[in-house]
C-alpha cells in the first residue's frame, strides 16, 4: 500500500475506534472516489454501516469483497468484524478458507481459518484444517487442536450418538503421533485422561496418572485430580481410592471433604465383594474409620468440620446398612455436632440431611433443640438459637403446623430478634446483623400462615417486620428478595421494582436472578399508558445475551491459543446455556406482551416478532433461574419459600413459554404476509443451527397446534383461558387469512421496492415478476372460503371473563385483579391483530370479505366493552385503595410485637397502598386507551 | 468442612449466594473467562456438602524475572460461611500451584488499608505489606476510613524460590507508591 494511500485510511480507522460511524463512512467516500476497488476502504466503509444499522447498504459492499476473495490481513480483519455484525459466521468460514487456501504457506491464515470454523462450531472443518496445519508446520498443538475438535464434535448434541465412540477413537489415534509426551503439560495431559477415561481404557489412564509426573501434576491441579478420582472409581478402585484418602487426611492434613467422601466409600466397597463375610470385613473398617474420624476431631476440635460431619455420614451409612452397633451414636453424634458447631451458621444446612428422624429419635432430637438456652446475649448463643430454630421448624410435620402454633412461633422470633438486635449496634452499615435470620424466620413464619389461612393481611405483616429488620440491616439481600416476592403478591409492583434495582443485580445475574422480577410481569405493566419501565428493564437485562453471543467465543478462542483444553468444553457448553437460556425467552416474550399494548400493532411489529418467534420456537431451552438463593426455612412437609410465593401459584417454565410461543406464532402467522421462501430470502445472518430433537423437526403448524397437559399444567385458568380462545380464533380465521395473503412473489418485490429507495440497489437474490394482471390485486382463482359462524369460544371470552373479573375484584387480591384485567386485554389485543388485514377495504371488496367483517365486527365491539368496564373498573378500586380507613385497616394489621411503631407501619402501607393505586389506576387508564384505538 | 474443586465456567450460575454480598463484585462474563483461560489452575471453588456454594478465589501469574509471582485477584466467602477458615484454605492452594506449578518467587494480592480482619488474616498466612499504593480502590470515594479506605497494601509472601527473601520488607507500609506505578 502506497504511503499516501496509508494516510488516507489512518483516519478511518480513527474514527471507527473512536465510534463516529458517520465520518467514517466520509472518509471512506472521499478515498473510493479515487480507489474505486480498494477492498480495505470498502470493507472498513461495511464495518462503519453496520454499527450505523445500516445492513442492507453494507451488505452490497460485503458481499463485493467477499467476491474478491481477499487474503490481505487488514481487509480479512475489517470483515471478521462486519461478518460477526451480521451475524454471518458462515460467511466467514469461507473468506478465511478461501485466503488459506490462496497462501496455504501462511500459518497465520490457517490458523485464521480454524478459528473462523470454531466460532460456528464446525467442528469437522476445524479438524481437517488442523490436519493440513499439523502436516506442514509439524508443531503438536495443532495435532491437539484436531484432537479437542474430534472430542468437542463427539459433544455436539447435533452428532449421532453412533458417532460418538468413533470420534472418540480417532482422537485417541491420533494422540499416538505426538511427537512430545503429554506429562509436559497439564493441559494435554487433561485431555489425554478424558479421552481414555471415555474409551474405558482404564488402564492406560492408570498408566498415566501412576507415574511420577503425573502424581505431581494431580496433586496440583483440581481439575486433572477429580479425573483421576473418576478413573479410580471406573477401575472400582474405591478401596484403594479410600486408603489414599486417609492418608491425606491423616498424614497431610487435607480437609477437602471430597477426600472424607473417598474414605466413606472406601469403607464401604468392602460390602461389594460376593465374600460371605463382605458384612463382617465392611464392620471391621467402619470400626477402623470411625478411629481415625475420632482423632481428627479429638485433634480438630472446633477448627474444622470435616471429621465430626464424617462420623455422623458414617453412622448414617452403617444404619443403611444395617451395620449399626449402637442406636444412640446417630443422635449423639448430631448433638456433639451442634454443641461444637451450633455457633456456626452454617450449622443448621450441614444437619438438615440427617435431621428428618421417626419416634423416639425424633422426640429426643427435639427435646434437646428445645432445651437450648434461649439466651441471646452474646453472637454465638444467638447463632445456636437460630440454629436451634431453624431445625426444630424444619422436622415439624403438618399436624404441627396450625396458624395457632405459627402465630406462637412468629412472636417468639420477633421477640428474640429485638433481644438480639444491640449485639449488631457497633457494626457499620454495610455489615450484616447477627439477628437478621430471625427476622427472616419470622417473615416465613408469616408467608406461611397466609397460605394456611388465605388472609393477605399476614402477607402485609411479612411485609412490615421485613422492611423493619432491612431498615437495620441494609445489605440483607435474602430480605429483599423476599420483599420483591411479597410486594408482588400484593400487586405493589414498584416496590418489588425498588427493592430488586437495589440489589445491583448485573451481568449473568441477570440471567439467573430476573426471573424474579420478570415473571408475569406483563400483569403490571403500564406500557399501555407509555411508561416503559419495566419494557426497559427487560431490554437491559437481555444485554447480557448479546455480550455472550458476541464475545464468548473470543475466550473459547483465547483458550486454544493458550492451550487449554480443560476449558474449552466447558466455555461451549456455557455459551449455549446462556444463549439458550429459558429466561432469556421468557423475559422476551414478557416484553413482547407488553409491547404489544404498548405500540400500534403493525405488520412491521408482526414480522419482526414472529422471525424472532420463530428462531426461539427452534430452541433447546436451559433453564438457569436460581430459586435456591431464596432462602427456605419452611418445614420439610410443606411447600417451601419459593414455591408458597410463586406469582397466581403457578411455576412458569418451559411449559408456560411454549404455550404462549404457539399462541403467538399463530397468531402472527396469520397476521403476516411473510412465509419461509420470503424469510429466506430477506434473513441477514446465519440461521441457527437445526436441533436434532426429532420433535422440533415436525412441521411447524403441526408443532403449534399440539398442546400438551405438562405445558398447560403451568398456566393460571386465566392463561388456559386465553389459550383456547386464541386457538379456536386462529381455527376460524386462518382460511381467510389464507386466502387473502398476497402471494410470495408480490410480498418480495414490495420489499425489493422498499430496499432500492433505500439503499439505491436491488435486493439480491430477488427476481421481480412481471407484472401482469393476476398479481395485480393478487386476486385469486378459488373461491372465497365459505363463512362460517365464530366458534363458541370466541364469541363467549369476554363475557365469561367479565365474571371472572367480578367474581375476584373484591377480593382483595389485587395481583390477581390485575392478572385477570391484562389477560382480557391480551386477548383484545390478538383480536385486533387478526383483525389487521381485513381494515383494508380493497382487500375486503376483491376476496369477497364483507361477510366475515360483518362477523368480526361485534366480537370486537364486545370485547372493546367489557374492557371500557374493567377500565372503569379499576379506576374506582383504584381510587378506593388510598382512602384514609383502608390505610388504617392495613396499618393496624397484628404484627405480633411491640417493637415496630404505628409510623413505621403506617409509612409502609402508605407506600403499599400508593403503589397498588399507580398501578390500578395506570392499568386501568391503558386499557381504556387500548379500546379507543381498535375498536372500530 | 467443603469440597475444593476447580472453578468452572458453569460457576457463574450459581455463585448469587456470594454475589450478592455487598463486598462482591460480579464482573463481566469476559473477566471470568479471561482468567479460566489463561490460569485455571489458580481459580477454584469452595462447596458445601449440598452443592451450595461457600466461595472462591480467581488468581493469576504475572511478572518479569525476579518480579515472576502468583497473584490473588480475588478471594470472596458467601456472608453465611465466613468463620470457617475457608478463605486459608484457597490460600493454600494458591501458593502451592504458584510454588509448584509457575514456580512464582512469591504470591501477593491487595487489601485496603483499613481492612484490619483481612490484614490480619493474611499476616497469620506469612503475608506482609510490601507497599502502600495510593488511591488504588477509587470506586467508594474517601468515606470515614479517609485514606485508608481508598489506599491498598500490596502484601506479599515468599514461595521457596525467592531466597533472598526479597518480597519481604521490614518497612513495607511506609514504601508508597501510586497506582498507577503497579498497573
Amino acid at each position: 500500500m502506497s504511503s499516501a494511500l496509508d494516510r488516507q485510511i489512518r483516519p478511518i480507522y480513527d474514527a471507527l475506534d473512536t465510534g463516529s460511524n458517520k465520518s467514517a463512512i466520509v472518509a471512506c467516500n472521499k478515498v473510493l472516489k479515487k480507489h474505486p476497488k480498494n477492498n480495505l476502504v470498502k470493507a472498513l466503509k461495511a464495518l462503519a454501516l453496520v454499527r450505523s444499522q445500516k445492513v442492507e447498504e453494507s451488505l452490497v459492499l460485503c458481499d463485493e469483497v467477499l467476491l474478491s476473495k481477499p487474503t490481505d490481513d487488514p481487509t480479512l480483519n475489517a470483515m471478521l468484524h462486519v461478518l460477526r455484525g451480521l451475524g454471518r459466521h458462515n460467511d466467514m468460514v469461507t473468506m478465511f478458507e478461501e485466503a488459506y487456501k490462496q497462501q496455504p504457506g501462511n500459518e497465520d491464515l490457517g490458523v485464521q481459518a480454524f478459528f473462523a470454523n470454531v466460532r460456528a462450531g464446525h467442528w469437522k472443518s476445524a479438524q481437517q484444517i488442523a490436519t493440513k496445519m499439523h502436516k506442514q508446520f509439524q508443531e503438536d498443538r495443532y495435532l491437539y487442536w484436531n484432537v479437542i475438535s474430534a472430542v468437542l464434535q463427539a459433544n455436539d448434541p447435533t452428532t449421532p450418538p453412533n458417532m460418538r465412540q468413533l470420534l472418540y477413537k480417532l482422537a485417541h489415534r491420533l494422540l499416538a503421533a505426538a511427537s512430545s509426551s503429554p506429562l509436559g503439560n497439564t493441559d494435554r495431559f487433561y485431555l489425554h485422561l478424558t479421552i481414555l477415561k471415555e474409551l474405558s481404557l482404564l488402564d492406560d489412564a492408570a498408566a498415566l496418572l501412576d507415574t511420577e509426573v503425573g502424581q505431581l501434576i494431580c496433586a496440583a491441579n483440581l481439575s486433572c485430580n477429580e479425573l483421576r478420582r473418576d478413573i479410580m472409581h471406573l477401575r472400582g478402585l474405591s478401596k484403594e481410592e479410600g486408603e489414599r484418602a486417609e492418608g491425606l487426611i491423616t498424614g497431610k492434613g487435607d480437609r477437602n471433604w471430597l477426600e472424607f467422601v473417598s474414605l466413606l466409600d472406601g469403607t464401604f466397597s468392602h460390602l461389594q465383594g460376593s465374600n460371605e463375610n463382605a458384612k463382617e470385613e465392611c464392620a471391621k473398617h467402619i470400626v477402623h474409620t470411625q478411629e481415625v474420624l475420632d482423632k481428627i476431631v479429638e485433634n480438630d476440635g472446633k477448627k474444622d468440620r470435616s471429621g465430626l460431619l464424617a462420623l455422623v455420614e458414617l453412622e448414617t451409612r452403617a444404619r443403611k446398612h444395617d451395620l449399626s452397633t449402637d442406636t444412640d451414636r446417630l443422635i449423639n453424634l448430631m448433638q456433639q455436632y451442634f454443641e461444637t458447631f451450633g455457633d456456626k451458621s452454617c450449622c443448621f444446612e450441614d444437619l438438615k440431611p440427617y435431621t428428618l428422624l421417626q419416634g423416639d429419635e425424633r422426640e429426643s432430637w427435639s427435646s434437646f433443640l428445645e432445651n437450648v438456652a434461649s439466651d441471646v446475649s452474646s453472637v454465638n448463643n444467638l447463632q445456636r438459637v437460630i440454629n436451634s430454630y431453624k431445625l426444630l421448624r424444619y422436622s415439624l410435620e403438618p399436624s404441627e403446623i396450625t396458624l395457632e402454633a405459627e402465630e406462637d412461633r412468629a412472636v417468639l422470633y420477633m421477640q428474640q430478634y429485638f433481644k438480639a438486635l444491640p449485639l449488631g449496634n457497633a457494626l457499620p452499615t454495610t455489615e450484616l446483623q447477627p439477628a437478621d435470620d430471625l427476622a427472616i424466620l419470622a417473615g416465613a413464619v408469616t408467608v406461611n400462615m397466609w397460605k394456611v389461612s388465605g388472609d393477605q393481611q399476614y402477607l402485609c405483616r411479612a411485609a412490615i417486620i421485613l422492611e423493619y429488620a432491612l431498615s437495620q440491616s441494609k445489605q440483607s439481600f435474602q430480605m429483599r428478595l423476599m420483599l420483591v416476592r411479597i410486594y408482588r403478591l400484593l400487586g405493589a409492583p414498584s416496590l418489588a421494582l425498588e427493592h430488586y434495582r437495589s440489589m445491583r443485580i448485573k451481568q449473568i445475574q441477570n440471567d439467573t436472578l430476573s426471573h424474579f422480577l420478570f415473571s408475569r410481569t406483563s400483569a403490571f405493566s403500564l406500557g399501555s399508558t407509555g411508561d416503559l419501565t419495566l419494557s426497559t428493564e427487560c431490554i437491559e437485562a437481555s444485554q447480557v445475551y448479546l455480550t455472550n453471543s458476541q464475545e464468548t467465543s473470543d475466550f473459547v478462542i483465547r483458550a486454544f491459543t493458550a492451550e487449554k483444553y480443560s476449558q474449552i468444553p466447558e466455555f461451549i457448553a456455557f455459551e449455549d446455556r446462556l444463549d439458550n437460556s429459558l429466561q432469556r425467552d421468557m423475559t422476551k416474550m414478557e416484553h413482547l406482551r407488553m409491547r404489544i399494548a404498548h405500540e400500534v400493532i403493525s405488520s412491521d411489529i408482526i414480522d419482526m416478532e414472529l422471525i424472532e418467534l420463530k428462531f426461539i420456537f427452534d430452541r433447546q431451552h436451559h433453564d438457569n433461574r436460581d430459586f435456591d438463593i431464596l432462602p427456605n426455612y419452611q418445614p420439610h412437609s410443606i411447600d417451601s419459600l419459593n414455591k408458597q410465593t410463586l406469582l397466581f401459584d403457578k411455576a412458569d417454565g418451559k411449559g408456560w413459554l411454549w404455550t404462549f410461543l404457539k399462541m403467538y406464532i399463530r397468531i402472527f402467522m396469520m397476521a403476516s404476509d411473510l412465509d419461509d421462501t420470503i424469510e429466506e430470502k430477506l434473513l441477514v445472518g446465519d440461521r441457527p443451527k437445526l436441533s436434532p430433537d426429532p420433535e422440533k423437526q415436525r412441521p411447524l403448524k403441526e408443532r403449534l397446534a399440539d398442546r400438551k397437559d405438562e405445558e398447560l399444567e403451568e398456566l393460571t385458568p386465566e392463561e388456559y383461558a386465553l389459550v383456547q380462545y386464541a386457538d379456536a380464533l386462529a381455527e376460524w380465521l386462518e382460511p381467510f387469512h389464507d386466502y387473502a395473503r398476497p402471494p410470495p412473489a408480490v410480498v418480495l418485490a414490495e420489499a425489493a421496492k422498499l430496499t432500492e429507495q433505500k439503499t439505491g440497489l436491488p435486493l439480491k437474490g430477488v427476481e421481480i415478476p412481471p407484472h401482469n394482471g393476476n398479481s395485480n390485486g393478487h386476486k385469486k382463482d378459488e373461491d372465497t372460503p365459505p363463512l362460517t359462524e365464530p366458534p363458541e369460544m370466541v364469541l363467549k371470552f369476554f363475557d365469561a371473563m367479565k365474571l371472572r373479573f367480578n367474581e375476584v375484584k373484591t377480593s382483595g387480591d389485587f395481583s390477581q385483579i390485575l392478572h385477570t384485567a391484562t389477560i382480557i386485554q391480551e386477548a383484545f389485543l390478538l383480536l385486533a391483530t387478526v383483525s389487521l388485514r381485513f381494515k383494508s377495504t380493497s382487500v375486503v371488496k376483491i376476496h369477497k370479505l364483507g361477510g366475515l367483517v360483518a362477523k368480526l365486527k361485534p366480537i370486537r365491539s364486545d370485547a372493546s366493552s367489557v374492557l371500557k368496564d374493567i377500565s372503569t373498573e379499576l379506576a374506582a378500586i383504584s381510587a378506593s385503595e388510598t382512602t384514609a380507613e383502608n390505610r388504617a385497616a392495613i396499618a393496624a394489621v397484628k404484627l405480633g410485637c411491640s417493637e415496630i411503631d404505628d409510623d413505621f407501619a403506617t409509612q409502609i402501607t402508605k407506600k403499599l397502598t400508593d403503589s397498588r393505586k399507580n398501578v390500578l389506576e395506570g392499568v386501568g387508564k391503558g386499557a381504556g386507551r387500548l379500546c379507543g384505538t381498535y375498536a372500530q | 468442612m467443603s469440597v475444593l474443586r476447580p472453578f468452572r465456567a458453569s460457576d457463574m450460575f450459581k455463585f448469587n449466594n456470594v454475589n450478592l454480598d455487598i463486598w462482591t463484585e460480579t464482573y463481566n462474563i469476559g473477566f471470568y473467562l479471561h482468567y479460566l483461560s489463561r490460569w485455571p489452575d489458580l481459580c477454584c471453588v469452595q462447596e458445601a456438602p449440598s452443592g451450595r456454594m461457600m466461595g472462591y478465589v480467581i488468581g493469576k501469574a504475572e511478572g518479569q524475572g525476579l518480579e515472576w509471582h502468583g497473584h490473588v485477584t480475588a478471594i470472596t466467602v458467601a456472608p453465611e460461611y465466613r468463620r470457617l477458615s475457608l478463605a486459608r484454605k484457597m490460600m493454600g492452594l494458591l501458593d502451592l500451584v504458584s510454588e509448584q506449578i509457575y514456580q512464582g518467587f512469591f504470591v501477593d494480592l491487595y487489601v485496603r488499608c483499613n481492612n484490619q480482619i483481612a490484614i490480619d488474616m493474611y499476616e497469620g498466612l506469612g503475608y506482609s505489606v510490601y507497599r502502600r499504593v495510593k488511591e488504588y480502590y477509587g470506586s467508594l470515594g474517601i468515606g470515614k476510613g479517609g485514606r485508608d479506605e481508598e489506599d491498598a497494601f500490596d502484601m506479599r509472601k515468599p514461595l521457596s524460590r525467592d531466597t533472598a527473601k526479597r518480597s519481604i520488607r521490614a518497612n513495607g507500609r511506609d514504601m508508597i507508591v501510586t497506582a498507577h506505578d503497579v498497573s
